[in-house]
């Protein structure tokens, strides 16, 4: 289990973390959301020991993550970082030294990534000639090379086309059927919503909801009904009492309805209107979850 | 996959045990230090400046030895000579500061032969006669006067014993000298002022590449992703180690082939003092490297671009700068008060100490003392420079002040 405990920090006077926390299980894809200089890096480096935090710890199976702990953890930086004028064989080997391999495995370790990763071909070449997408790759490759036990990824699919995404979050749920806990930060909900078990909203400092992303909409769904009636004339449902109109789109209609308000009754509204074709309960998508959590309150400075 | 998967649980199956082992501290630097070298060893530019260097070492010994040879000795053919003449040409050759050989040839047909080939400087025919001849190919004041000379004491002898006059041994002049051995002293300093010419250039060389083995981890951001494996001390003790073994070995080599070369060429004439002058040059390039490594590399960490890296080292090698003008300085005068002065001066004294060393100007205890001097500050650079680097590391973007970096939080 991968822990992030009560996590404060503050630089000068902008508190910026104040009690993150969060836990992962093995095997689990966590997915972390926020918006701009919310904290999510910040939390990562913490837990990379690059940042120290005023308050709280990380724990990987119920210890403090040290500086042993963290060679087992496979880290991508949001800024990108690699030896330029290294060759990118070469270059993956160093990482998988520097993280504990032998010199034997981390020079196979390496080769295998890059043809896992389809960098075979690139293995020669300097970093600095390869385009950025392939780049990307390498960061990756730096990350995965040591069979981490646990992955720290801050913005891996910033920059990505469609393609890489793709093959990127391949390789990611490889890592996860391995067991391996994996971290990611991300803005693209979509991607997060599909890929991940579960997910965390930072915002304000905090973790303001987080869960799987089953439970996050079953949290925030039982508010909204859509029903499709193409017949109704526009703001058939406006006389209802307890229904709010959210949108209404040629007889396409999202309700908000209060609490312990009969749905049946808006059913049978509806029906007076002609036909209906679709009613039933609507799931919040994540975006709208993350708007609603990250709004809920004083707007965040966006860095 | 879809939204709804739940995470599997436990230990689903994970595959082989961990294929690594945390390393040591010392292995994580090891690392660091052996990419620095593999990296510099492969780079075409060194590789080049390296042998340019040492053929520059080569190329001063040759100019050594076309410079001195000539005045080395000289060859005087005699016909009809005697025991007598050659010795009193060898000891005329000693007053004017030549090695005098003689080789008796049989005529003057011989003499010319040998003058035209230039297998003698000079023939002298018939020393002892009337009228003696010198054959020489054209004018060499030197050589004329020290003949004359010779064929003129030979003269007054020869008159004097004719004339019955019983000559006493002239005394022999005992000669005190107060400084003993100038000569070897003065040979001792040329040598001195070479090797820190050769030390000053590695110092620049190898400072410059700690700085820019900095600033390049800093400006390409590998260097967080190198922190997640180690801490800033490892980081930086691994680079300066790497570089400076290089830099150590290539001292090594180009001392290895100056000394070789010059006793090839036998341009000195005290091996043992130029071996000893060396060596003491070696060591104090050990120092300074540990020194100015750690200055250059602290004063790097501030910067994030290649581009801002002259000024923050240019005020760091302004002592290295002075220590290399003053050295010159020392060389003519090695007692002067700004020589000693400044050959404990830490810093300075890798390059003004040797030279005083080699001119004799050094007491034991000097030496010692500007030693100790430049340990201890090498272990304050060390504090200091790494408390910067530590806190400057992570720092990318603008320029950090020393004080903010010295006051950051290290992590």
């Amino acid at each position: 289990m991968l822990e992030f405990d009560g996590l404060y920090k503050a630089y000068g006077s902008n508190q910026v973390l104040q009690g993150v926390g969060f836990t992962v299980a093995p095997g689990q894809m966590f997915g972390f959301c926020g918006s701009n200089g919310a904290g999510k890096t910040t939390t990562m480096r913490i837990a990379m020991g690059l940042a120290r935090s005023d308050a709280g710890e990380v724990r990987w199976n119920g210890a403090r993550v040290d500086e042993e702990a963290r060679r087992r953890i496979g880290y991508m930086p949001e800024e990108r970082g690699l030896y330029p004028k290294m060759k990118v064989g070469e270059q993956l080997a160093y990482f998988a030294r520097l993280h504990g391999m032998a010199a034997g495995p981390a020079t196979s370790a390496a080769a295998e990534w890059a043809d896992r990763l389809g960098l075979a071909e690139r293995r020669n070449d300097r970093v600095e000639k390869l385009s950025l997408g392939n780049q990307q790759r390498v960061q990756l490759a730096a990350a995965l090379v040591s069979e981490p036990d646990v992955l720290i990824l801050d913005e891996p699919f910033s920059g990505l086309d469609p393609v890489g995404v793709d093959s990127l979050a391949e390789a990611l749920l490889d890592q996860c059927r391995r067991g391996v806990p994996v971290v990611f930060s991300s803005h693209q909900l979509d991607l997060v919503e599909r890929l991940c078990d579960a997910v965390g909203i930072l915002a304000r400092g905090t973790i303001v909801a987080s869960g799987t992303v089953a439970e996050l909409k079953a949290a925030g769904s039982g508010r909204q009904l859509r029903v499709v009636a193409p017949q109704a004339r526009p703001g058939w449902a406006a006389g209802l009492p307890g229904v709010r109109v959210v949108s209404e789109q040629r007889g396409d209609t999202v309700l908000e309805v209060a609490q312990g308000y009969d749905d049946q009754q808006v059913l049978a509204a509806a029906l007076t209107t002609g036909p209906v074709t679709h009613f039933a309960w609507r799931e919040p998508t994540l975006v709208e979850l993350f708007r609603g959590a990250v709004t809920a309150a004083p707007a965040e400075v966006a860095a | 996959m879809t939204a709804s998967t739940q995470a599997p649980t436990q230990a689903s199956a994970r595959t082989p045990p961990p294929a690594t082992r945390p390393n040591s501290a010392a292995a994580q630097v090891r690392l660091v230090a052996g990419r620095e070298i593999s990296t510099r060893i492969r780079d075409k530019g060194f590789l080049i400046g390296s042998a340019v260097l040492i053929l520059l070492i080569l190329g001063m010994l040759v100019f050594q030895v076309v410079l001195s040879s000539g005045s080395d000795d000289t060859r005087i053919g005699v016909v009809d000579g005697n025991a007598a003449v050659d010795q009193a040409l060898q000891a005329q050759g000693e007053a004017f500061g030549t090695d005098v050989e003689v080789v008796a040839l049989d005529d003057e047909a011989a003499a010319r032969t040998a003058v035209e080939a230039e297998d003698v400087d000079a023939a002298l025919l018939a020393p002892s006669g009337a009228q003696p001849e010198l054959l020489v190919m054209s004018g060499d004041a030197q050589l004329e006067a020290l003949v004359q000379s010779t064929v003129q004491g030979l003269s007054i002898d020869d008159q004097l014993t004719a004339a019955g006059v019983q000559l006493t041994p002239p005394p022999q002049v005992d000669v005190v000298a107060l400084e003993e051995d100038a000569e070897e002293n003065t040979e001792a300093t040329v040598v001195a002022v070479v090797g820190v010419l050769v030390l000053y250039s590695l110092l620049i060389l190898f400072g410059q590449f700690v700085a820019q083995g900095v600033v390049e981890e800093k400006s390409s951001r590998v260097v967080e992703l190198l922190l997640a494996t180690m801490r800033p001390w490892q980081l930086l003790a691994g680079k300066i180690i790497g570089l400076g073994l290089l830099g150590f070995l290539q001292m090594l080599v180009i001392a290895v082939v100056g000394v070789v070369g010059a006793l090839a060429f036998d341009v000195v004439s005290v091996p043992g003092r130029l071996i000893g002058t060396v060596v003491t040059v070696i060591a104090w390039f050990v120092v300074g490297y540990a020194f100015y490594a750690s200055v250059f590399a602290a004063a790097a960490s501030l910067v994030s671009r290649q581009e801002d890296l002259g000024s923050v080292i240019t005020p760091a090698s302004i002592l290295l700068v002075l220590g290399f003008v003053i050295s010159f300085q020392a060389a003519q005068d090695p007692n002067s008060t700004l020589a000693t002065v400044t050959s404990f001066v830490p810093g300075m004294s890798p390059m003004v100490m040797p030279v005083r060393q080699a001119a004799g100007a050094a007491a034991w205890w000097e030496v010692a003392v500007a030693v100790v001097l430049m340990v201890l500050a090498i272990a304050a650079i060390v504090r200091i420079g790494g408390r910067v680097y530590a806190g400057a590391l992570l720092r990318t973007g603008g320029k950090v002040k020393f004080r903010e970096a010295l006051k950051a939080e290290r992590v």
